[in-house]
């Protein structure tokens, strides 16, 4: 009876589709340990020498990293304060023009990244002077702010207020009302908000590369330059150990806001 | 009054970011091109048939690659939509995982399997079924191969939510009332998940017309798209003009794009009580 349901032909794509999907991943995880500079398969034997390349400082895949984890969280951060309180501004209250405020709040996401990062570029050499990071920060923490607003608002849209004047009527101050019943019930929807703004922010290409400087140079910008004069399995050895890193994430996400938080 | 107040100062550190490094850029910005050269590069893009060809390029790669995500997505949606075992949490973790996963290395995986010296050619000469490798890297069928992958997922997402909410009686009511599987599907749930279908082709058609790193990795110097065209401009011809042009038209694309569904749907939309996230 259950099986009736779906049909051969549904189950049929969804396992080609989960094969399609997990293929390039499963074959960067096997390249990562083959020992010949040309991945062959099946693998002849087997080498970590590509991890040590990975970890060598010549490399700067390290320093890379660094500079990405850096403006990853320190723009996931600001815009989580600044994103909250907007979204706050625009479901708490009944106001004209409500909805023209919150697609205002979620406009960079209609705007192509390579588009603003040369609107950037262009701001900034008349400018002059400004160092890298800031450089990328100002892009990444403008270009991340709507899947802040936009998660929080789907969890806050269906926001019972009465609660609030419930909590502060039984004699709660305005800050513990907002730290310990709105934020509290808000938070699925800011941590799925902030996790999908970091790892834009984390992946991101296009405006990195535009404004990077030599100095300053994000993790992804490094892999493709690499990409570009080598192409051995260092690429695969740094990329098995990004994926690991996202497997933790998922797992971690699972555990603790569910998955259905990203269905739409 | 009171109440507007706070909706204002709540509203004001995030408005007001948003203007001084995002709204005020843009804006000038697209007046300075104006002011410069006036319709110039706008006209040359129009005018210049190696332009215009890679303007159709970006729309035919965003055009096959929406179309094949929905083929393949909507099957797959709809099994995890309905399936009752443990595999649902297993298959909502391989599609978001690769979602997850940075665009540059998922490129990576493509190029080691369609490469060259890739294992696919490895595998067909190895067979000998083939006596000189493929070259799919560098095409456009690789850069397609490649956005498929990048955003199924959307698709797949956007259709899953939509689905589940269809309730499983609806079709229970049509079976019982004589109707065969391809009716049912044609009459009842196409139908009631069109929501979910536009949302999901928008948006994946907007993310391919602006993707940058896959055409970039996988199509090659050669292979252009609007994004890649832009920072060729900039970086190889040093043509800051011609890349503003791609700049705005690429977005004013996609708004077209936008604004025309959102006309054309609105009604339908909100009969079949979709854009809850609108």
């Amino acid at each position: 009876m259950r099986e009736r349901r779906v049909n051969w032909v549904c189950t049929l794509t969804a396992v080609l589709v989960m094969l399609f999907l997990l293929a390039p991943l499963l074959v960067i995880i096997l390249a990562s340990f083959t020992p010949t500079p040309l991945v062959t398969f099946p693998p002849q034997g087997f080498s970590l020498k590509w991890y040590a390349n990975v970890f060598s400082a010549s490399n700067n895949f390290i320093s890379g990293l660094g500079n990405s984890l850096k403006i990853g969280i320190l723009a996931t951060a600001l815009d989580v304060i600044l994103g909250v309180l907007a979204a706050l501004s625009v479901c708490r209250y009944n106001f004209w023009g409500k909805n023209i405020l919150l697609n205002y709040f979620t406009s960079p996401m209609y705007v192509p990244s390579v588009a603003f990062a040369f609107v950037l570029l262009q701001v900034y050499s008349q400018i002059g002077g400004i160092p890298g990071p800031v450089r990328i920060f100002i892009g990444h923490f403008i270009i991340i702010l709507p899947y802040i607003v936009r998660n929080t608002v789907s969890v806050l849209h269906v926001f019972n207020w009465t609660l609030e004047d419930a909590a502060s009527s039984l004699g709660a101050n305005p800050a513990k009302v907002f730290f310990q019943i709105t934020i509290p019930i808000a938070k699925p929807g800011i941590l799925a908000g902030a996790l999908l703004a970091f790892l834009y922010s984390f992946d991101e290409v296009a405006l990195s590369s535009l404004l990077s400087t030599p100095k300053f140079i994000t993790l992804p910008i490094r892999i493709m330059n690499y990409m570009e004069l080598t192409f051995d399995p260092t690429l695969a050895a740094i990329s098995t150990l990004l994926i690991l890193g996202s497997l933790v994430l998922i797992v971690l996400m699972e555990k603790f806001i569910g998955l259905d938080m990203f269905v739409k | 009054m009171k109440a507007k107040k706070q909706a204002f100062l709540l509203a004001l550190p995030a408005g007001l970011g948003l203007l001084v490094f995002f709204i005020v850029p843009m804006t000038y910005i697209l007046i300075r091109t104006l002011a410069e050269d006036g319709f110039a590069d706008f006209s040359g893009f129009f005018t210049d048939p190696f332009y215009l060809n890679i303007l159709w390029t970006t729309v035919r790669v965003s055009l096959v690659s929406t179309a094949v995500s929905l083929l393949l997505g909507y099957p797959t949606a709809y099994f995890i939509a309905r399936t009752h075992s443990r595999l649902k949490s297993v298959m909502m973790i391989v599609i978001l995982f690769p979602f997850l996963v940075s665009a540059v290395v998922r490129s990576y995986g493509w190029i080691v399997i369609l490469g060259t010296n890739g294992l696919l050619n490895q595998f067909l000469l190895g067979l000998g079924i083939l006596s000189e490798p493929l070259k799919i890297v560098n095409t456009e069928t690789a850069v397609v191969i490649g956005m498929i992958h990048l955003l199924i997922p959307y698709m797949i997402l956007s259709l899953v939510g939509v689905l589940q909410s269809i309730d499983p009686n609806v079709e229970y009511a049509a079976y019982s009332l004589g109707a065969g599987p391809v009716r049912t599907f044609c009459k009842v749930i196409f139908p009631l998940s069109t929501p979910g279908i536009i949302s999901g082709c928008v948006l994946v058609f907007t993310m391919s017309m602006t993707s940058y790193v896959t055409p970039k990795l996988l199509g090659g110097s050669k292979f252009r798209m609007m994004a890649t065209m832009v920072v060729q401009e900039i970086n190889v011809n040093f043509d800051w003009g011609a890349a503003s042009a791609i700049s705005y038209i690429l977005l004013a694309t996609i708004l077209a794009v936008q604004v025309a569904v959102v006309l054309t749907t609105s009604g339908y939309m909100k009969r079949m009580g979709g854009g809850k996230n609108a």
